[in-house]
């Protein structure tokens, strides 16, 4: 939506904006003070979060080497980091132009999409206890856009 | 026992550095276009690379090659330094410490980043001690002279310094393939110039990239 809102100030030359096109804009401010919740509950619970599902996927794949599960880890906080973001921004490119199209290859060079499918999964029900049912929907697009595109189930 | 606090350092976990909406920036009301560092960045019109081309080829005839091998030189052994720089006080990691993998994406983003083309890295020979480097979409060969030879001499400059560099070997750079003859990709052949000598006539003859590397490495 953010690219919507940035292609309506293209217009300005044109004309002023029509009141179904300030909707846009004002449907995003709206929504404003739900994403500033959900992005401060994101940042104060990042370590807590992030520590119980290292924890659990430690349990789940103790044939792991701890550095494949170390690596597998700073992935995904720096993808809950950027997926944050682009919640904020209500802008799912966010995510995909700083980290997918260059993470994806690193994914795929160290075939960590094993490691990953177990640690998302932990990270989706920890997230779903964490956040509330609306703050989990907003999270939603940019994360499931990340997490799919990571497993190459969706070209980047 | 895994520690999450322990795998961020100063709270930072170094993502894309040259994420185009990141990396370009500049103070335009000053016509000032900049990295991220404050390097100076520039916007080249395709008319200039014509112009250059142009204007190569009418002062110094079949010098251009030459010329513009060793502008490509200069300039590629100033773009590992800097690229190294940007790279060591981003990631906090020694060049040596990083992985190839790391290394290689950053190189591939940075490229992109730059309206340079997409470039990838072939290692399929790299144990018989040639490394092909693949361009897409080069600038260079899509406003270069239609001369029916590889024209992307600035590359070849660029890639032989960086690549030297990299390895801490001598590496000469030789194109096999070309955009401006209708090929799928420019393909770059690294290796030590002895090795490559062969090569620059087996070009000139037209032979196809793999019939060069299926005799070069027989």
């Amino acid at each position: 939506m953010h690219q919507q809102i940035e292609s309506l100030f293209d217009e300005a030359e044109s004309r002023y904006l029509k009141p179904e096109e300030l909707g846009v804009l004002s449907q995003y401010v709206d929504s404003l003070p739900q994403r500033l919740e959900t992005y401060r509950q994101l940042r104060d619970q990042e370590l807590d979060l992030m520590q119980q599902v290292a924890n659990q996927l430690q349990a789940a794949m103790p044939q792991e080497k701890t550095e494949t599960l170390e690596r597998s880890i700073k992935h995904a906080l720096l993808m809950l980091r950027y997926c944050a973001m682009s919640m904020l921004l209500n802008d799912n490119s966010f995510v995909q132009n700083r980290l997918l199209s260059w993470l994806t290859r690193t994914v795929q060079t160290y075939n960590t999409q094993t490691v990953d499918m177990t640690l998302y999964r932990l990270l989706n029900q920890r997230l779903s206890q964490v956040l509330s049912p609306q703050q989990l929907s907003l999270l939603k697009p940019p994360l499931a856009l990340a997490q799919s595109t990571l497993l190459n189930q969706v070209k980047a | 026992m895994i520690s999450v606090a322990d795998l961020l350092i100063d709270n930072r976990i170094p993502g894309n550095y040259f994420a185009t909406d990141a990396y370009v920036q500049g103070d335009l009301e000053l016509g000032l276009l900049e990295n991220r560092r404050g390097d100076r960045l520039l916007a080249l019109p395709e008319t200039l690379i014509q112009g250059i081309y142009a204007g190569l080829d009418k002062e110094t005839g079949q010098a251009t090659r030459l010329v513009l091998m060793n502008c490509g030189r200069w300039w590629g052994k100033n773009f590992y330094a800097r690229f190294c720089e940007e790279l060591n006080d981003y990631y906090g990691t020694a060049l040596a410490d990083m992985a190839m993998v790391e290394f290689l994406q950053s190189l591939q983003q940075c490229w992109l980043t730059h309206g340079w083309g997409k470039i990838d890295l072939d290692q399929s020979h790299q144990n018989r001690g040639f490394l092909v480097v693949e361009i897409v979409n080069s600038p260079f060969a899509q406003h270069a002279p239609k001369l029916n030879r590889p024209v992307c001499f600035l590359e070849a400059g660029i890639l032989s310094s960086f690549f030297s560099q990299l390895t801490n070997k001598d590496l000469y750079c030789v194109q096999t393939t070309c955009e401006s003859m209708g090929a799928d990709r420019n393909r770059f052949l690294l290796g030590l110039a002895k090795r490559l000598e062969p090569v620059e006539v087996m070009v000139e003859n037209q032979l196809d990239h793999e019939t060069i590397m299926q005799k070069l490495c027989a």
